[in-house]
């Protein structure tokens, strides 16, 4: 790997740890899911791809941390397992942390699309 | 069942019981909460990857945990961190959990030493069956427990070879008493 591939990785892998609440919250969005559902929900987008290990000791903080629920669900003969759910306080920091999400993409798109020599002129919000 | 099977909830159940093992920072159903969402993940991806005619990869699937020890990290790190006492505080945070430390060791080294000596005196009985014992003056107002050189005068032995099982229980007890108290101090330190 060179330093770039190298740089990249390095990047990709803050990012991701950056944003992996949101996308955690984001994947609870009206929806009750258990680990290994929603392991694969994210394992499925290339950008919040992660592991065992990271998502449930993440679960559990964010339960702690009261921003999702859980509940042992068992279904017919299937093995009994740990559905998680948003709650109220959960969904407060989704909408909080999708308006910080949303302005960053606004504002650097607007950098990646207003090259120089020009002087930037940034107007309204 | 099939030696593949058998080798595969080995492998499960050696990774649990090190995962509960670094655990021990957890309250205990807290821990076990832990080790029975995993147990859940993993029978639950063998039971798919077996549903899909494959080979069941149990290795793969806990590297995909990681190291035992370095996953019960990030379950008790909130433990380590906790929240930051206020200025000033601080010494008596410090001071607290010295006090703990010494509790611990002493409780330690006081509680093994009981049970010890309790074994001691079951495994001597054996040895110096006239040396060991309880003995109980004719009227009550003194009385000798354990291991003496020169029994006691005119004074009878109450217990005889029940002091065997008496003092093995006892020390089993104590021994296990003296490592309940030591987990409840560990979570404190």
């Amino acid at each position: 790997m060179n330093s770039t591939e190298a740089l990249m990785e390095k990047w990709e892998v803050q990012l991701r740890k950056g944003t992996l609440e949101l996308a955690i919250l984001a994947a609870l969005q009206q929806r009750t899911l258990y680990g290994l559902e929603l392991l694969k929900l994210l394992q499925s987008l290339p950008s919040t791809t992660i592991t065992e290990g990271t998502l449930y000791p993440l679960l559990d903080r964010l339960k702690r941390d009261e921003l999702v629920d859980a509940q042992w669900v068992q279904e017919g003969d299937s093995r009994p397992r740990k559905y998680y759910q948003l709650t109220p306080l959960g969904t407060q920091k989704l909408t909080d942390l999708t308006g910080l999400w949303r302005q960053s993409v606004i504002d650097i798109e607007f950098l990646l699309a207003n090259p120089g020599p020009q002087p930037l002129q940034k107007t309204g919000a | 069942m099939h030696q593949s099977e058998l080798n595969h909830n080995e492998m499960i159940h050696r990774y649990l019981n090190e995962l509960r093992r670094y655990l021990v920072r957890l309250a205990p159903h807290e821990a076990q909460e832990v080790i029975r969402e995993i147990e859940s993940h993993l029978f639950d991806v063998m039971d798919q990857q077996t549903a899909a005619g494959q080979n069941p990869d149990v290795a793969a699937i806990l590297r995909g945990f990681g190291d035992a020890r370095q996953l019960a990290a990030l379950y008790v790190a909130h433990i380590e961190e906790g929240a930051p006492p206020p200025l000033g505080f601080r010494a008596i945070q410090r001071m607290k959990k010295s006090v703990t430390a010494s509790l611990y060791f002493t409780m330690a080294v006081f509680g093994f030493s009981m049970a010890f000596a309790l074994l001691f005196v079951a495994g001597a009985k054996f040895l110096l069956p006239e040396s060991v014992g309880v003995w109980s003056t004719p009227h009550g107002n003194s009385i000798v427990v354990g291991f003496v050189s020169v029994p006691p005068m005119a004074t009878p032995e109450v217990m005889g070879w029940w002091i065997v099982p008496v003092a093995a229980a006892l020390a089993i007890g104590v021994a296990l008493l003296t490592r309940k108290v030591l987990q409840v101090l560990k979570q404190h330190m």
